[in-house]
């Protein structure tokens, strides 16, 4: 009797086998990491602005306060993006016939706010409030990064949920003292494991239990 | 099952391996009354496609489209799927228990309690998918590493039926594809040898045959038959079924646990769960018994399904009918004897509310038809039969309604006590399921052997006389060894049998030879359990694969519930324990069924050496017959003290009537 199959048959089949195996495996592990890779986050990639402000130069170089342009930070749920006003406070003394400041006086003149692309966006089911983080001791750079060595301004961190609970399960590790909270260099000192629980408790945060609570952030 | 059950013979006594082989291939390869099967297919196609119609509205609308927007919050959605899952569940239990018991009877109706099992299992599958608001993010209840650092509530039923579905499926499809796989080796030989007949007869379809025998051969995976085959292949069958009952218990009361454990009316009873597995086992049965008639009547299967049959099925039925009738009895007395008035004005509005009609038919549906099957006449009239098994499916249907359904109108807040009526999308959202399951069946109608092969061949051996006879002719014949030696290298000596018994005492006779030189196998279309001892195979067991994956998938699955809910996601959750273990066993059972089960199969394709399409044993003469009616020894040569004449010599000269083959032949390589 004559065989169905030839010999070669047989490594197609296993071949055909295995390929199922590894796409089976295979496949969810590349969307997981597609999901994951900057591509899809934007950390790290400073899009196009309506022109190349540049963190570094102002806050780094300058030494202006976060606090000068992003008014709200300590007293309102939005930081505050500046209006064209805040720019010219300078710009009408300094530098007033760049080429690369043209965007920030027509819409001065105009009275048509820049439109900037935004970096750090949460979706619309996160609650989120800047004054409660920064007034009970969490920094800028925690969440956005060291912004004062950025020339183009770019995401630092993808605001993935796992990200905001790895302090909510466990602030101690993240909590500054009042005066390092605009440090943008901030590392954790030496003490952190004993100064972290006294600050903690000083600010009444309670982290794990009451900060893990899906009503804290989905309201 | 013994001779005290009326109707005559469980299969015809003129039936031989060979015919049942030609009766049950006929139909996928020849398709007889394939102008009904097309109008059949016309109209299951039709449901479908209002299926897809329905989903693709679901899906732009939501799930608001099933007048859902009161308290009934799950609409039929749940009914359906418990129903579906129920079904599934109550032909799994069948096909596993007969299998576990060893009904010799069982070829009849496993094969189509498996296929049902399997595709019911697909239509309740789809619908915890569907009546998600965002069915695309289905995967978030299951367990695996994302990026919100969250588990799934381990604590939580709707997990345990997330694991429960998933690990159903795996056991149905695996359940189902083991016992039809020597069934496919058949249709490969058949198709092979019409494929070859019509290349021979240059026939314009020659191409197409070929192909079919090819696809035919490719789910058969190789399957030769092989005495080592058969041992892995009927343990693994058995542990399968085993591990496939285990875990319908285990899915029937996590579900009506779920119900029962909650403190509404008309759930919050122990009986519950156990009513739950009664009329979930009962309409499997019925369902089961309305498919194996239709299957009678239009193919003419009457030499297979027997009275009997009939009989048997009848018999079942009527024993879950009391069961079912008990367990209706039991909740009334029980709740007019409690004293709670909740309960009470539950079982009123039951039978005299807005649905009434409902639970009239559950009742009526599920007690009273299986009571005509106290006659003999009636178990054996396949009418009646299939009446009955539609009436419990039907009945069965309205009873989760019902269950759910009354229960859940009547809020506690009176002001969301709005009324619920079932509506158009809610009913073809069900015709739809109904339809993906029918289409399904279609096809495996057309294109698979409806009843188990093996199993009745197995059952033909042992009562058919007509069987036993023609395996006592063909042995007069005197063979001697092929004159013409092969010139091409020799990959061993085969020899033709006409029973198992002349098989086992060649082997037998040439087991002396050596294991160092030739390796020895039996090849033949049954279980070839007499040949066992011979080929040193004896004792070689599939349990402790099948034990150590169950373990260690239990074990591993009850870790990852206490690190996941004790440690890495610590979350408070209505004052339950960090280690609520006895939460955490119900989806560990279930995956511990799953992960033995995918163990086994494993087993069995690496121990016995599978898939190998191309394979010389395929080069004995006739041995297509090795699905049919022919049993096979095959001697492969092992090194360069093989001795083929001394093989031949030694079988030739065996006594005719124990183990002189028909054929004594030398097979290149």
């Amino acid at each position: 009797m004559a065989q169905l199959f030839t010999p070669g048959a047989d490594a197609l089949y296993r071949l055909a086998l295995m390929t199922g195996v590894a796409c089976l495996v295979g496949l969810p592990v590349l969307a997981a990491g597609i999901v994951r890779s900057n591509y899809v986050t934007g950390v790290g990639i400073a899009p196009a602005q309506p022109l190349p402000f540049s963190h570094k130069h102002h806050s780094g170089e300058l030494g202006i306060d976060c606090r000068y342009c992003h008014t709200t930070v300590e007293r309102e749920a939005t930081a505050g993006i500046p209006p064209t006003q805040t720019c010219m406070t300078c710009h009408t003394q300094i530098w007033t016939g760049s080429d690369m400041l043209k965007p920030v006086r027509d819409s001065y003149a105009q009275d048509k706010p820049l439109e900037w692309k935004r970096l750090n966006k949460l979706p619309q089911y996160v609650y989120y409030n800047h004054s409660v983080h920064v007034t009970k001791g969490i920094g800028c750079s925690t969440c956005h990064g060291d912004v004062t060595s950025m020339q183009m301004t770019y995401r630092a961190n993808a605001f993935e949920m796992r990200f905001c609970l790895d302090c909510h399960r466990a602030p101690e590790k993240y909590v500054r003292a009042p005066d390092q909270v605009w440090n943008m260099t901030w590392t954790p000192p030496a003490d952190q494991a004993t100064l972290g629980p006294k600050l903690v408790a000083q600010n009444h945060i309670r982290g794990g239990e009451r900060l893990t609570e899906c009503g804290i952030c989905h309201r | 099952m013994s001779g005290a059950v009326a109707g005559g013979p469980l299969i015809r006594p003129d039936e031989t391996l060979q015919g049942i082989g030609g009766a049950v291939t006929a139909i996928p390869l020849t398709h007889p009354g394939n102008r009904r099967w097309w109008i059949a297919f016309a109209g299951a196609g039709a449901l479908l496609g209002l299926f897809a119609v329905t989903l693709a509205y679901l899906l732009y609308a939501g799930p608001g489209i099933w007048a859902n927007n009161n308290a009934v919050v799950w609409a039929l959605d749940i009914a359906s799927y418990d129903w579906w899952i129920g079904v599934a569940s109550g032909s799994l239990l069948v096909s596993g228990i007969l299998l576990l018991l060893g009904a010799e009877w069982r070829g009849a109706v496993n094969r189509v309690a498996e296929t049902l099992a399997l595709l019911a299992t697909a239509s309740a599958g789809l619908y915890p998918i569907i009546h998600l608001g965002r069915p695309w993010f289905f995967f978030w209840n299951l367990p695996y590493p994302n990026t919100y650092d969250l588990w799934p509530q381990f604590r939580s039923p709707l997990l345990w039926d997330a694991i429960d579905i998933v690990s159903f499926l795996v056991i149905c499809v695996s359940l189902w594809f083991i016992g039809l796989l020597p069934d496919l080796a058949t249709l490969r030989d058949r198709a092979f040898a019409e494929a070859t007949r019509q290349a021979d007869a240059k026939a314009p379809t020659r191409g197409r045959a070929l192909l079919r025998a090819q696809v035919y051969g490719l789910f058969a995976s190789g399957w030769r038959g092989s005495a080592a085959h058969w041992q892995i292949w009927v343990q693994a069958y058995q542990t399968v079924a085993l591990l496939g009952v285990l875990l319908v218990v285990s899915v029937q009361t996590g579900a009506s646990v779920m119900l029962a454990g909650s403190l509404m009316p008309g759930w919050h009873s122990t009986l519950l769960p156990v009513s739950f597995l009664v009329n979930a086992v009962y309409s499997g049965v019925g369902v089961t018994a309305v498919i194996v008639m239709l299957i009678r009547v239009v193919y003419g299967l009457d030499a297979l399904v027997t009275p009997r049959h009939l009989d048997v099925l009848g018999r079942l039925l009527l024993c879950l009918g009391c069961a079912s009738a008990y367990c209706y009895a039991a909740e009334a007395f029980d709740t007019v004897l409690s004293g709670d008035a909740q309960a009470r004005a539950v079982l009123v509005r039951r039978l005299t509310g807005d649905h009434a009609l409902v639970s009239w038919t559950a009742v009526l549906g599920l007690v009273l038809p299986a009571q005509i099957l106290w006659s003999a006449r009636a178990r054996t009239a396949p009418l009646a039969l299939a009446a009955v098994g539609l009436l419990v499916a039907v009945g069965a249907y309205a009873d989760h309604v019902m269950v759910l359904v009354v229960t859940l109108t009547q809020d506690f807040l009176p002001s969301s006590r709005l009324p619920y009526t079932v509506d158009l999308w809610g009913i073809a959202t069900f015709a739809g399921s109904v339809g993906l399951f029918l289409t399904l069946l279609l096809l495996f109608l057309r294109y698979l052997p409806a009843v188990s092969i093996v199993e009745s061949r197995r059952l033909a051996l042992a009562e058919a006389p007509a069987a036993q006879e023609e395996a006592r002719a063909a042995t007069s014949r005197a063979a001697r060894p092929a004159e013409n030696p092969v010139a091409a290298p020799l990959w061993g000596v085969s020899a033709t049998f006409a029973s198992q018994a002349d098989l086992a005492a060649a082997l037998q006779a040439v087991s002396g030879i050596g294991h160092d030189h030739a390796r020895l196998d039996g090849h033949g279309p049954v279980p070839l359990p007499r040949t066992l001892r011979a080929l040193g195979l004896e004792g070689r067991s599939i349990l402790p694969y099948a034990l150590a994956g169950a373990l260690l998938g239990g074990a591993g699955f009850f870790a990852l519930c206490v690190y996941a809910t004790a440690y890495d996601y610590v979350f408070l959750i209505g004052g339950r324990p960090r280690l609520s273990w006895p939460s955490f066993v119900v989806p560990s059972i279930s995956f511990a069924m799953m992960a033995g089960c995918v163990a086994i199969h494993l087993a069995l394709l690496v121990l016995n050496r599978l898939p190998r399409l191309n394979h010389p044993a395929f080069n004995i003469p006739g041995f297509l017959r090795a699905s049919d009616d022919r049993f096979f020894l095959s001697a492969e040569a092992r090194g360069d003290r093989f001795d083929a004449a001394r093989i031949e010599r030694r079988l030739a000269g065996l006594p005719a009537e124990a183990g002189r083959p028909i054929e004594i032949r030398r097979i290149p390589r």
